[in-house]
């Protein structure tokens, strides 16, 4: 947010997009050039696509999983089948399309962002992206296995993930290793640009916060994903090869499984929020015409909330039998979390009073997401209580719960952050007309789908259940209602990003008037090759 | 060495005054604030640690 | 609150059937004290969240409408200020600290499992319930009871359609009972919303909890974590009655059960094996060798036609009295008397094509287990 424009924006993008693409050493044409890139802008879109896709196939499992519970009674899928659905939406939707998603807006927007030519080790760029097609091909072709895929819900607690679990679990496996690998180099590349390739003159107080909310998130990453790869791999060991970590009977804890895959989802929960916040702190004083109220305040939280994501796991085991004052530790370090998240929607509100607020499709979507998160972060908080968390513990209620912070949460600001920078990849303007049905169907759709769950949880609903007795009949009829008008208008998204690629109003360099980063300085759309010479970044006096 | 514990302090109550940390980021080295953040982090967890068994007897 | 609601449905159009009000929209009160003040708890942070959330969206959706662009043409350009910062940090600190107290006194309430009168042990197991009355020589599993015709479609569902179990945990009112949680393979979670108990039962570990019930009733719940293909269909039934009941009831099964014993010594008929065996299949097996044993290959072997089964009665038994470790089948030494396993043996051996002839008595499992 605090650096000033270069005075014109031509300036350091020497060239432009036709000179890019005759320089030596062009890239190679068809489909090597994507395979062999090492361009950031490139590979971000690689990731963008990659993740659309994989947010479909995974969309596609909820609507299998919603179609089922339309109504009481097996109908459509076995419930083999339906926990295989239950499961694969979950590891898609959290390791194939939201972690993605964020790596590639990463990727376009961090070198733009702050001023570099492009990301630190562009080599390892191309690896870490080609890693995730080879990861989720591998996950998803366990479906065609003899005993079929994974089916013991995204979090694959032991034992019904080792001594119970199907052949192809050892796939599964693998799978996540190499997405978890590729979770890290991506998080390395992105620290070491943050860190050497600022432009001279910006200095850490001066990144906007989509850069710091990701290098954080990236510093997350590093530490949690090989604590993921420990756990996968004893799962690996008590499989294949007679260990028993988690097998009671060998003298293992099957709850130690469950403490080390904590230890490593919570703060995974933060890595699909934190960057979500950082874009949404872009996006709403833009629109807003008006400096984001506590700057400062904001990295703070997101310091606070990363540190704190390590102390809160066991918040999800409070009723595997823990002692006492260990549900008590957990429970008040839960409920602090509840101080910087509230700081950040504080702070966007305080943005936008006194504004001059208009309400293009990415504010739309922003604001939609202070609004939903929010409403995600209440029932969070309820959660945090730890007596009353033995009522919601495992039932609909938590689904409602985490389903609000990823959807209109980290997905919407994803989709926010595409309207939002769709000028500047294509150098069109996203259809506002489109743009307005895609966002109000979403959320609407969305909440139907999302809301009765916190109804159907609290009258007892448990999770990951195939189906369920009368009482919860009208409100999964809902939900499934909800889900079906949810999913299909997706499409509409598709087609927004389709025909801005191929056309549409023309977008200048600075494609929204109160847009204040450097991304904003090079032209519309951006030229393969950016900030060749360094801009110089004059540090804005902190008023 | 008491200013970089007051600022980290302000850091983790999440409210710092605009002069101090201007200060603060003109004069003071990354590593101490590092250090003392993780310290204070550490000293975070000992008194909710403390304040449980408390709690709990 | 629920009537309240049920209009605001109304208005947007959904037919509701008045099921959905009868069970409520909400966490139920529950028959026990703790359940109370659970209950309690959850409506004070549910206000609470209220209140905080018309007041944060109050300020953001007057900020929309008040300082839109038509309307606000300037933006104001003010930003960090120090009192606000540190009112908005303080005061979401002091509504928490409000909270965590009466939470931590509920949850040191929760975990006095001290002075129990009556121990239960609950043990998971894929997927039905088993209950141990400790020192009362009094157990039995508890299985879903729902026609699974009715799940296909293929009857009309009943109004506790998947809430039925062959035999309900049967407890006293006014007394203390503590519950000792276990699990013979995975991990399962007992939980009856109306007695706010929920518990995981973990293989290899023992969890504690505990319930006086106040009021008789039947109350119905079902298992709560993930435990394979059969998880939503593994409901639990405690039916709580007045304590001479109790006491009268417990003598009843605990009578039964001596009974039982005799018969493993007599001789038993082929036809009284099989309807005995056909019952212990229906509620044990079924669920993963298929009602016709035509099984789920890999993960369930077919029993139907199974030559291995229908040549070897020694590796049957074997299979059936300790498991086959490293797959799903479980040892059912203690899950079932000799009386069952020897009719559920015969049974297999005997239907759906299967026609070995083979009688085999309690008594000759019996020794087998005493083996």
């Amino acid at each position: 947010m605090a650096s000033k424009l270069p005075k014109s924006p031509l300036e350091h993008s020497a060239g432009g997009a036709g000179a890019a693409a005759e320089s030596p050493g062009a890239p190679p044409r068809g489909l090597l050039r994507w395979l062999l890139t090492t361009n950031h802008k490139e590979i971000g879109t690689l990731y963008l696509v990659f993740s659309l896709s994989m947010f479909f196939i995974g969309g596609i499992f909820a609507l299998v999983v919603r179609l089922e519970l339309f109504q009481p009674g097996l109908q459509f899928v076995e419930p083999e089948f339906f926990n295989q659905m239950t499961t694969l939406h979950g590891l898609i939707m959290v390791f194939a399309a939201v972690m993605p998603a964020f790596t590639g807006l990463a990727n376009w927007m961090i070198p733009l962002q702050i001023g570099a030519p492009d990301m630190a080790l562009p080599r390892l760029n191309n690896f870490s992206f080609w890693l995730l097609p080879v990861a989720f091909t591998l996950l998803l072709a366990t479906l065609l296995m003899p005993g079929g895929g994974p089916n013991f819900g995204w979090t694959f607690y032991a034992p019904l993930s080792t001594t119970y679990a199907p052949p192809s679990t050892t796939f599964f496996i693998l799978g996540m290793h190499l997405a978890g690998i590729s979770s890290i180099l991506g998080a390395i590349n992105i620290i070491a640009t943050i860190l050497n390739l600022r432009a001279p003159g910006m200095r850490m107080m001066d990144m906007p916060l989509f850069v710091w909310t990701w290098l954080i998130t990236a510093f997350l990453l590093i530490a949690v994903m090989p604590v993921l790869a420990g756990v996968i791999t004893m799962m690996l060991l008590d499989i294949n090869f007679g260990t028993s970590f988690f097998n009671a009977a060998g003298g293992g804890d099957p709850v130690l499984f469950q403490h080390l895959f904590w230890f490593f989802g919570h703060p995974e929960v933060y890595i699909m929020i934190l960057p979500a916040f950082g874009i949404v702190s872009a996006i709403i004083p833009t629109f807003a015409r008006k400096p984001l109220f506590g700057y400062a305040s904001m990295v703070y939280a997101t310091a606070s909330i990363a540190i704190l994501s390590f102390l809160v796991w066991a918040h999800h085991m409070f009723v595997v039998g823990l002692p006492l004052v260990a549900e008590l530790f957990f429970m008040y370090t839960t409920m602090l979390i509840a101080v910087p998240t509230g700081v950040k929607v504080f702070n966007w509100i305080t943005t936008l009073f006194q504004g001059s607020i208009s309400f293009e499709t990415p504010m739309l979507f922003a604001l939609a997401f202070v609004v939903l998160f929010t409403i995600g972060g209440f029932s969070g908080l309820m959660l945090a209580i730890a007596p009353a968390d033995f009522q919601y513990h495992d039932t609909y209620f938590v689904v409602a719960h985490f389903h609000y912070v990823l959807v209109p949460g980290a997905i919407f600001s994803i989709m926010a952050a595409v309207y939002y920078w769709l000028p500047k990849w294509t150098g069109h303007y996203p259809s506002e007309r489109l743009g307005r049905w895609h966002f109000w169907l979403s959320v609407i759709g969305v909440n139907l789908t999302f809301f009765p769950m916190h109804f159907s949880g609290l009258a007892g609903m448990p999770r990951r259940i195939p189906d369920y007795a009368l009482q919860f009949a009208d409100f999964n009829l809902v939900s499934s209602l909800g889900a079906f008008l949810f999913g299909f208008s997706q499409l509409l998204f598709v087609v927004v990003i389709v025909k801005c690629v191929r056309g549409g109003e023309k977008a200048p360099a600075k494609a929204w008037e109160g847009a204040q980063d450097l991304e904003w300085s090079v032209p519309s759309p951006a030229p393969l090759h950016t900030f060749e010479t360094p801009p110089h970044v004059t540090p804005q006096p902190h008023p | 060495m008491w200013q970089v514990i007051k600022s980290v302090l302000a850091a983790f109550f999440g409210v710092q005054k605009e002069r101090q940390r201007r200060r603060d980021f003109e004069q003071g080295r990354p590593g101490h604030f590092i250090l003392v953040g993780l310290v204070a982090a550490a000293v975070l967890v000992l008194l909710v640690v403390l304040l449980a068994r408390l709690a709990a007897s | 609150m629920p009537r309240r609601l049920a209009w605001l449905s109304g208005a947007g159009g959904f037919a509701l059937s008045p099921q959905v009000l009868a069970n409520g929209w909400n966490m139920p009160v529950g028959v026990t004290d703790l359940s109370r003040e659970i209950h309690s708890l959850h409506m004070t942070i549910f206000w609470i969240c209220v209140v905080i959330g018309v007041v944060v969206f109050g300020v953001m959706f007057y900020s929309l409408f008040r300082y839109r662009r038509s309307r606000q043409p300037q933006a104001a350009n003010f930003h960090e200020h120090t009192t606000v910062e540190v009112i908005w940090t303080t005061l979401p600190l002091l509504i928490l600290v409000a909270m965590a107290v009466p939470a931590t006194a509920t949850l040191k309430n929760m975990y006095d499992t001290g002075d129990a009168e009556l121990d239960v042990m609950v043990t998971g197991q894929q997927w039905r319930w088993r209950y141990d009355y400790l020192g009362e020589e009094v157990a039995f599993t508890s299985s879903l009871s729902t026609p699974r015709a009715q799940v296909r479609g293929e009857e009309a569902r009943g109004e506790t359609y998947l809430l039925d179990v062959d035999n309900p945990l049967v407890l006293p009112v006014g007394r203390k009972v503590r519950f000792l949680f276990t699990s013979d393979d995975v991990i399962h979670s007992w939980w009856v919303p109306e007695l706010a108990v929920k518990q995981d039962t973990v293989p290899g570990f023992v969890n504690e909890n505990w319930v006086r019930i106040n009021e008789p009733g039947i109350y119905r719940g079902q298992c709560a974590e993930l435990c394979g293909i059969d998880h939503g269909f593994m409901p639990i039934v405690v039916q709580a009655m007045a304590p001479d009941e109790f006491d009268a009831w417990l003598a009843e099964r605990r009578d039964e059960a001596a009974q039982e014993a005799l018969g493993v010594d007599r001789d038993w008929g082929h036809e009284e094996l099989m309807t005995r065996g056909e019952e212990v299949y229906a509620a044990i097996c079924a669920s993963c060798h298929q009602p016709e044993g035509q099984g789920a290959p890999p993960t369930f072997p077919a029993l139907a036609g199974n030559p291995r089964l229908q040549e070897d009665l020694g590796w049957q038994l074997d299979t059936v009295i300790n498991g086959v470790s490293g797959t799903a089948m479980p040892a059912f030494r203690n899950t079932l008397n000799p009386v069952e396993l020897a009719a559920v043996i015969t049974y297999t051996r005997n239907a759906w094509g299967n026609a070995t002839g083979d009688v085999v008595q309690p008594a000759r499992v019996a020794e087998r287990l005493a083996r």
